[in-house]
């Protein structure tokens, strides 16, 4: 069964148990910079508090954390800090929370974006899922709340999904350290670079919003070679987002 | 405590709450008149004649000093004493008692009422502000906003096309938008239209549109149409208004053979146990309020039912996107649906 | 020429987005929308489609149910505060015992013989330690209880349900739903309540639940009231009902703060936070079994540890101050203190109150627990009658008939009982929670609003109440 998390994986060679130290809150020198986002309720500080070792509280409340939460874990004696971004719907309105969580993905350039997703309702989950996939390249699905989707006979076939999106899927229980190890795992070999990700880029958009979309991203494109979310600012420049513009004068997030 | 008794005492603390009433009451309190007369000053009349012009101008009228001096709510003498500094300034002159703008005395105006409409935007679109205030906030918000922080303002919006009634919005060199259609009574019984934009003046009228729910954007086909009332059905409803309140909506025609959909209804009307697919959110919700809607999956398609009823009535919780979140009465009327 | 390039393609954006119009957030979320479901169809498969899962649906239909959902609501509620009352009671007597009876003692025979200066060990030991002890003894017992229990409401995933059962009041009065929660918060702590207002995400509405989160009687004030409605509201009726009657008085208190609550929401919403709630949405969570004891043991340290560190904060200096206006003399041989009661005793009369409860008000801005002390002990020292541990030093009276005795002794009457207790719920909250005000809203405006604005409804409610008092009677 695709859904089963429990796996032989500790027990295996990839996976160096041994290798793993969770650092709480002492995040000095740390080798790498890893960003956890998601909805809210979808157990995102669970997930931060079975990687780090840490015990933040959040309540099954919406919107609960408000400032970002940070922590750190060594593994294969490389260092990783990890920040708790607020939990959002989406990355597109302009609420606190939003800007925090999307400031960070884009100027904070994190080398892993983890996104914490509800088994449950990954439709809607999807909305924020798609929105940073065009933010960044370097993320894996975090598909959390497994047992209960089990409970509630959602079947998710982990393969099809992962190459939809063209980024990792790691299927887990955080209350129950399900899928952690592998999560670590899969963590490190993306920021590693031993996982290069092909994130799915948001399709069924009308033609003549493409269309804008496209001569704006060329124009881009043309000003910074290699940026891998040139597309995403044209989405924010069509908005109007004020705080791109201004990024975008002075070359913040390259 | 010799004097003390306490109906002396009750005296004092009425009189003294009463003063305090008749000074600081909301609008009419002596303070905020007082205040309001000492910050009348000779620019906000000059803006006002020249955009009290510019409306005439754009609806073909012809305004001489009589008729100005009726429209506003101005001493004649500080009129008159503002038309001749604007005579002598350029911004406007006279043939033979009419009075014209100038080409510099448009772009003014064409700036104030690029801020006023551009205020309206803001209140819609990051406020609560209810409705009916806006004009009066925008009317006094239009004199006291420079050039520059009219800009920011702008650039904040995302430089909408048009403020919330559906006038256009004046761009920094003065290219407008047009508004498609025409007067909702000019049109035949039978026709299918869009509310295109709803007049906010006069007030009494504004208030009476208000009432009646009825939305921008609202799609809609007129039923009876005759010299006391029209009537037309818009999203599951049926509206009757007098001409002369039907004259303040303008409705675009939709020329191509769209058929209104059957069975379109507002979210609000869905009863329990019943599904219904989501067909968008009215331009009525705006603003932070309407992306948060589409954010949460209130989109175009997805399908939606009654998750809970509230023991007092409002809000109810829909379940849409397998997650139940509650909306109240006033946002679930602005969502449109098609019942299954 | 680089700067030239982004001018241009900013340029060509504001051109494109007048070109495309103003329904491009709408399309670019149905978009997303779109691919979302093509993503979901092709890996995801449910059994029962889309519909709610069977416990959840059912709970809620009970909670939310037009019968059962206000009484259970209320239950929940009224066991969470009579729990945290009556289960305080024995651990808070206990802390009294220890740190009041014992540890204060041994402290001061340990100045002595270090010969340590009276002034000196009287600021320190009778002023600054006591009150911290008193902060100690009578709001941790309380607050370890009430926290843990709200958080394991708040995991679950009740306390959303609780906002959507009362939304349309809020809504009446121009707030929004999940006030609720912060006002349930505050009859646990105000500090903490104010905190809590975070849920809520458009500025108005959080505003509005933050300056008039005072009207949640607070922890700190519950035992104030229960201690002065049994000695007097329950002293007017027959013994048999004595214990009922001082808790309605109690209950009526509470209740009395949530229709201040929600008259000052309706009021600021009307006035100078006029508007109406614009992004109003609730999500109902699903429920989730929560884990007892980490939830404790977060709840402890993230909230109890905090607030409880705050109030010591505030309090020693307080506890500083009392020690100090009761031993300095001005003039003759009169202390501050004296001074200052002779001076507010006008004032407090026209309020039904007089000089010794106003100058306890001012003195225990701090913390509310400490009012009843300072009382005690203002009272001993302006009368002259016998008990009391010396000026300056704040007490409490193991027996109940010897407080009232020591009040009766102060002039005290029914009247006076009863705009104590309507005080102690209108008036500015407490030094902790005026700078979580500030800290939250980042405004000395507001702050100063949430700080005043109780203090004069508190005047006036308390004057009116003495003036019809006097002319019925």
């Amino acid at each position: 069964m695709e859904t089963n998390v429990k796996s032989a994986c500790e027990t295996c060679g990839l996976y160096n148990k041994a290798g793993l130290k969770k650092l709480g809150i002492h995040t000095d020198n740390f080798d790498f910079v890893v960003a956890l986002a998601g909805n809210p309720n979808t157990g995102k500080s669970t997930v931060f508090n079975a990687l780090t070792g840490l015990k933040q509280h959040t309540g099954n409340w919406p919107g609960k954390t408000v400032t970002r939460a940070e922590g750190g874990f060594e593994y294969n004696t490389q260092k990783y800090k990890l920040v708790d971004l607020p939990g959002t719907y989406s990355l597109l309105s302009t609420s606190e929370d939003e800007e925090t969580a999307r400031d960070f993905i884009l100027f904070g350039k994190p080398d892993v974006t983890v996104i914490v997703a509800d088994a449950n309702r990954l439709e809607r989950n999807l909305n924020l899922v798609l929105q940073i996939l065009e933010i960044t390249d370097k993320a894996v699905l975090c598909l959390n709340l497994m047992d209960e989707a089990e409970r509630n006979k959602v079947d998710i076939d982990i393969r099809t999904l992962s190459r939809d999106l063209g980024i990792p899927v790691v299927p887990t229980s955080a209350r129950f350290n399900r899928g952690i190890p592998e999560l670590i795992q899969t963590i490190s070999e993306i920021a590693s670079g031993k996982i290069v990700c092909k994130p799915h880029r948001i399709k069924n958009v009308p033609k003549n919003i493409e269309k804008a979309v496209k001569t704006l991203t060329e124009n881009i494109e043309k000003e910074f070679p290699n940026i891998p979310n040139s597309r995403w600012i044209a989405f924010r420049l069509l908005e109007g987002d004020k705080q791109i513009i201004n990024a975008l004068r002075t070359g913040e997030f390259i | 405590m010799e004097t003390y008794s306490p109906i002396f005492a009750l005296v004092i603390f009425f009189i003294a709450v009463a003063l305090l009433y008749v000074l600081f009451r909301p609008v009419k309190g002596w303070f905020w008149i007082i205040k309001k007369a000492f910050h009348t000053n000779e620019k906000v009349i000059i803006e006002d004649v020249l955009k009290q012009l510019y409306h005439f101008e754009t609806s073909k009228n012809k305004v001489d000093m009589k008729t100005l001096v009726q429209v506003l709510d101005f001493k004649h003498a500080d009129i008159v004493e503002a038309i001749k500094k604007m005579t002598i300034n350029d911004l406007i002159y006279s043939e033979s008692d009419v009075l014209k703008l100038t080409e510099e005395g448009r772009d003014y105006a064409l700036r104030i009422v690029r801020v006023h409409r551009l205020w309206e935007r803001y209140l819609a679109d990051k406020t609560g502000i209810h409705k009916k205030e806006w004009h009066d906030r925008a009317e006094s918000m239009e004199h006291r906003l420079s050039h520059d922080e009219a800009e920011e303002l702008a650039a904040h919006l995302g430089h909408p096309k048009f403020d919330p009634h559906g006038d256009p919005i004046p761009t920094k060199t003065g290219k407008m938008a047009s508004v498609h259609g025409v007067e909702l009574p000019l049109l035949p019984i039978g026709s299918v239209g869009k509310i295109t934009h709803i007049e906010d003046e006069p007030e009494v009228i504004y208030k009476q549109i208000l009432a009646e729910h009825i939305y921008m954007g609202s799609m809609l086909k007129v039923i009876e149409n005759n010299a006391t009332r029209i009537v037309f059905e818009s999203e599951g409803e049926v509206f009757k208004l007098a001409p002369i309140v039907a004259a303040n909506l303008t409705v675009a025609l939709i020329e191509k053979e769209v058929v209104l959909e059957d069975n379109v209804a507002r979210l609000s009307s869905l009863k329990i146990n019943e599904t219904a697919k989501i067909l968008g959110i009215s331009r009525e919700n705006r603003g932070e309020s309407r992306r948060r809607l589409l954010d949460l999956g209130f989109v175009k398609g997805s399908s939606v039912s009654i998750d809970l009823l509230n023991p007092l009535g409002n809000p109810n919780a829909y379940l849409i996107k397998g997650t139940s979140i509650a909306l109240r009465k006033d946002q679930a009327s602005k969502i449109l649906i098609k019942k299954d | 020429m680089k700067d030239n390039n982004i001018d241009h393609i900013i340029e060509l954006s504001n051109e494109l987005r007048w070109q495309i119009g103003d329904e491009f957030h709408d399309n670019l979320t149905e978009s997303i929308y779109a691919d979302a479901a093509e993503i979901v169809k092709d890996s995801v498969k449910t059994q029962d489609g889309e519909k709610r899962f069977r416990l959840d649906a059912k709970i809620d239909k009970i909670v939310t149910s037009k019968t059962w959902g206000f009484p259970i609501m209320f239950l929940i509620l009224g066991t969470v505060l009579w729990l945290t009352i009556v289960g305080a009671n024995y651990p808070s007597s206990l802390l009294a015992s220890l740190l009041l009876d014992t540890v204060h003692p041994i402290l001061r025979s340990g100045a002595d013989s270090v010969q340590m200066p009276w002034w000196l060990s009287g600021f320190l030991i009778d002023g600054v330690y006591l009150a911290v002890a008193w902060v100690i003894a009578v709001m941790l017992p309380p607050m370890a209880i009430f926290f843990p229990m709200f958080t394991l409401l708040e995991d679950f995933g009740y306390l959303p349900r609780v906002a959507f059962n009362l939304d349309s009041l809020f809504n009446k009065s121009g707030a929004h739903g999940k006030q609720a929660l912060t006002m349930s918060m505050g009859f646990g702590c105000n500090a903490a309540g104010v905190v809590a207002t975070r849920i809520i995400d458009s500025p108005r509405e959080r505003l509005i639940a933050i300056i008039t989160n005072n009207f949640s009687l607070c922890n700190g004030r519950w035992p104030t009231q229960i201690l002065i409605a049994t000695i007097f509201i329950g002293a007017v009726v027959p013994k048999s009902l004595s214990s009922f009657a001082s808790l309605l008085a109690v209950i009526g208190i509470a209740v009395l703060g949530m229709a201040f609550m929600f008259g000052v929401s309706w009021a600021l919403s009307k006035t100078v936070l006029r508007g109406e709630v614009s992004t109003f949405n609730l999500e109902l969570p699903p429920y989730r079994p929560p884990r007892f004891w980490k939830t404790i043991y977060t709840s402890l340290i993230d909230r109890t540890a905090i607030v409880l560190w705050r109030a010591i904060v505030f309090a020693a200096p307080a506890g500083a101050v009392i020690w100090l206006i009761s031993n300095i003399h001005v003039g003759g041989d009169e202390t501050i203190a004296a001074w200052l009661i002779n001076g507010m005793d006008g004032f407090g009369f026209l309020l039904g109150l007089n000089g010794v409860i106003l100058l306890a008000y001012i003195v225990a801005i701090p913390a509310n627990e400490i009012v009843i002390p300072t009382i005690l002990m203002l009272t001993v020292m302006v009368t002259g009658i016998g008990g009391g541990a010396g000026a300056g030093v704040m007490f409490e009276l193991d027996s109940i008939n010897a407080t009232g005795d020591i009040l009766k002794a102060g002039g005290w009457t029914l009247l006076t009982a009863i705009n104590l207790m309507l005080f102690s719920l209108l008036h500015n909250p407490c030094s902790t929670t005026i700078y979580t005000i500030y800290k939250e809203t980042n405004s000395v405006k507001w702050t100063t609003v949430a700080s005043v604005m109780p203090v004069i409804l508190g005047f006036v409610v308390t004057f009116l109440v003495a003036q019809i008092w006097r002319l019925i009677f």
